[in-house]
């Protein structure tokens, strides 16, 4: 009781003071605020701004527990300490206190400075235009470090958040306002700013780029490469793992990408609480589906041979696509983002399926990016106002008709 | 066919008007408040880009090419006018613009009050004469291909500008920092949507560009008000 009235006492003496928007972020992240409103209308509801982020962090935190024992899992393996676990999901050789420990300090530092750093902008930024921190960037945060690569340098991730958090979303005024998913903008300012350090066989496996260096340097080790799924494929070199283990998740990626069935548990977290649209999951997962249906029956009808450079992933099993890569996590967590997304009920299923099609075909024939997903989401909030837009008019024109036919 | 399709799909996406080569802006900047005017402007720019392009191929391929005038006799036939390209094409715009303008008025009243000032206004939108160059440059083979990539540049640019005047009515009443209102929330705007078109960069081509041959022939024309002189003035020199 103490500390609750005190720091209320604290936040009624410096009311007028320019720094109090980051003393009341701290303030409400510890307590329900003291003041209730007086006039007006009132709804009353559970489900605030912050509680909203609070379930779409907790429904990424498996993701995240997952990602870590996985980057210490894939490193023992690359370098050889330990053999590939044969048990599936729940083999011994993965959930073990030594990989959870690898990725623990690596992945760590990653949610520290993109934490750190963006929530400084949106503090700084709540300051000048003195108003209130917003709670959009806890999730943006979180989302961060789950989908770059593990060895990304830290000052690289900070100049990232940057300009995410700026141009992305606070040029926009702020939470609620931005076009483009920030965390997709973070990522993509990544992806074209530093290309080497975002694609290529050696940067999904925590410390194969600094083995590379000292090869280079001139010492005598063996080269390790992490290559990706879908890296692999997209080179004709086949998947080289298990159906199960691409569900397991037991495969090299960005941190919180990998695991299928552990995304699967976000999305029942967010479709239970309906703060994720299940319409968009569902018809993004759709859109996949078409995708790689068609690209099976152009290998199946001998359009596409072997010699073909887009082979290896048009003759990938059509639903496997769902499995590997990006492709679960950016529907779940990233395409469902209701600021960005479609935001009428139809325009939703278009937008979903959109992005569904257009990531496969990215994915099958872009060489240049294995990755869709994160492009396809982009392109498609480019084009969700205009979705919106027609489904609006076309609601406007029904009624109107029935109108006509009502007083006629 | 395939062709066709290809260069059909890569004009709108791959080589966009707006977001890979940044042209047509002041217009894509100007007439995006609303969806419905820039819904007309699009069309109007499809429209004229679908028949500027193939006409500019003809006047390109018998008249402008180095070597074209040869089916005037075999005196014409290393006679270079290429010099005169970004005359003859804006003169055909021009012309084009103003004829349409005239037929539609008189066929399609209602047409032409939609279009209203964009149509006039299309003559000097830099997406127009640049799809004729890059027609030019881009050595388009058949006259066929010519119409595919004007139609499918015009589309571009229509995506463009329409999901560009929809997300401007989204941010209406966002709350924009005072000093970058209208035109700076704009162009930022437009460089997170070059972003995301960037999903198509380099595909079709298989990520490597192609390597652009700058073929220029330096020509030097003194000025005369004879035209054979002129015109002897630009031979090839061998």
């Amino acid at each position: 009781m103490g500390l609750k009235n005190s720091l209320h006492n604290f936040r009624e003496k410096n009311k007028d003071k320019k720094w109090l928007p980051a003393f009341s972020a701290i303030h409400t992240f510890l307590f329900l605020p003291n003041e209730t409103t007086h006039n007006g209308t009132h709804i009353k509801a559970a489900d605030d701004l912050k509680r909203t982020m609070n379930i779409v962090i907790m429904a990424m935190v498996p993701c995240l527990i997952f990602g870590m024992f996985n980057a210490g899992y894939q490193h023992h393996v690359a370098f050889g300490d330990i053999q590939q676990a044969t048990g599936g999901f729940f083999s011994s050789e993965f959930w073990t206190m030594d990989n959870f420990m690898v990725g623990f300090w690596k992945v760590l530092p990653l949610v520290i400075v993109s934490y750190g750093v963006g929530l400084a902008i949106e503090i700084l930024f709540a300051i000048k235009n003195s108003h209130e921190v917003e709670e959009g960037y806890l999730v943006t945060g979180m989302l961060v470090p789950l989908i770059i690569p593990i060895d990304t340098p830290l000052w690289m991730l900070a100049v990232a958040v940057a300009f995410g958090v700026v141009i992305g979303k606070e040029v926009f005024g702020g939470t609620g306002m931005n076009i483009l998913n920030p965390a997709l903008t973070i990522r993509a300012f990544l992806f074209f700013a530093y290309p080497t350090w975002m694609s290529g066989d050696k940067v999904w496996v925590q410390g194969a780029v600094a083995r590379d260096k000292a090869i280079a340097a001139g010492e005598n080790l063996d080269a390790i490469s992490g290559e990706t799924i879908l890296g692999s494929l997209a080179q004709n070199k086949g998947a080289g793992y298990d159906v199960m283990d691409m569900f397991y998740g037991l495969i090299p990626g960005s941190v919180g990408e990998t695991s299928t069935l552990i995304i699967l548990i976000g999305a029942g977290i967010l479709i239970f609480t309906k703060i994720g649209s299940w319409r968009i999951m569902l018809s993004s997962v759709l859109g996949a589906l078409a995708m790689g249906l068609i690209f099976n029956f152009a290998v199946s009808s001998e359009w596409i041979t072997e010699s073909s450079k887009f082979y290896g992933l048009m003759s990938t099993t059509w639903w496997h696509h769902l499995l590997i890569g990006g492709f679960a996590f950016g529907t779940v967590f990233m395409a469902t983002d209701p600021v960005t997304a479609s935001q009428t009920n139809k325009g939703k299923w278009i937008y979903g399926f959109l992005v569904g099609f257009i990531s496969i075909m990215i994915r099958v024939f872009n060489p240049a990016y294995p990755e869709g997903v994160m492009l396809a989401i982009l392109l498609m909030n480019v084009f969700a106002p205009t979705i919106d837009h027609y489904v609006v008019q076309g609601n406007v024109k029904k009624r109107m008709k029935r109108l006509k036919v009502k007083t006629a | 066919m395939l062709e066709h399709l290809e260069l059909f799909f890569k004009s709108i996406f791959i080589d966009n008007m707006v977001f890979a080569t940044f042209l047509g802006m002041c217009s894509y900047l100007a007439v995006s408040k609303k969806v419905s005017t820039a819904v007309g402007l699009g069309a109007a720019v499809i429209f004229v880009l679908a028949i500027t392009v193939p006409l500019n191929w003809l006047l390109d391929q018998y008249i402008l090419q180095p070597g074209a005038l040869s089916w005037m006799g075999p005196e014409y036939a290393d006679y270079d006018l290429s010099f005169l390209s970004f005359i003859m094409f804006i003169a055909t715009i021009a012309t084009m613009v103003q004829l349409v303008e005239i037929v539609v008025e008189k066929f399609s009243p209602s047409l032409y009050n939609s279009l209203g000032i964009f149509l006039p206004l299309i003559a000097v939108n830099c997406a127009i004469l640049g799809g004729s160059l890059f027609m030019q440059s881009r050595e388009i083979e058949t006259l066929g291909l010519a119409t595919t990539y004007g139609v499918g540049s015009g589309i571009g640019w229509f995506l463009a500008i329409l999901a560009i005047a929809a997300i401007r009515e989204k941010i209406r009443y966002s709350n924009v920092p005072p000093a970058l209102r209208g035109l700076g929330i704009t162009f930022i705007i437009t460089g997170l949507m070059a972003i995301g078109f960037m999903s198509f960069g380099g595909m079709l081509t298989g990520g490597d560009e192609e390597t652009k041959e700058d073929t220029t022939v330096e020509v030097q024309v003194t000025p005369t008000d004879d035209n054979t002189e002129l015109a002897n003035n630009t031979k090839i020199e061998e």
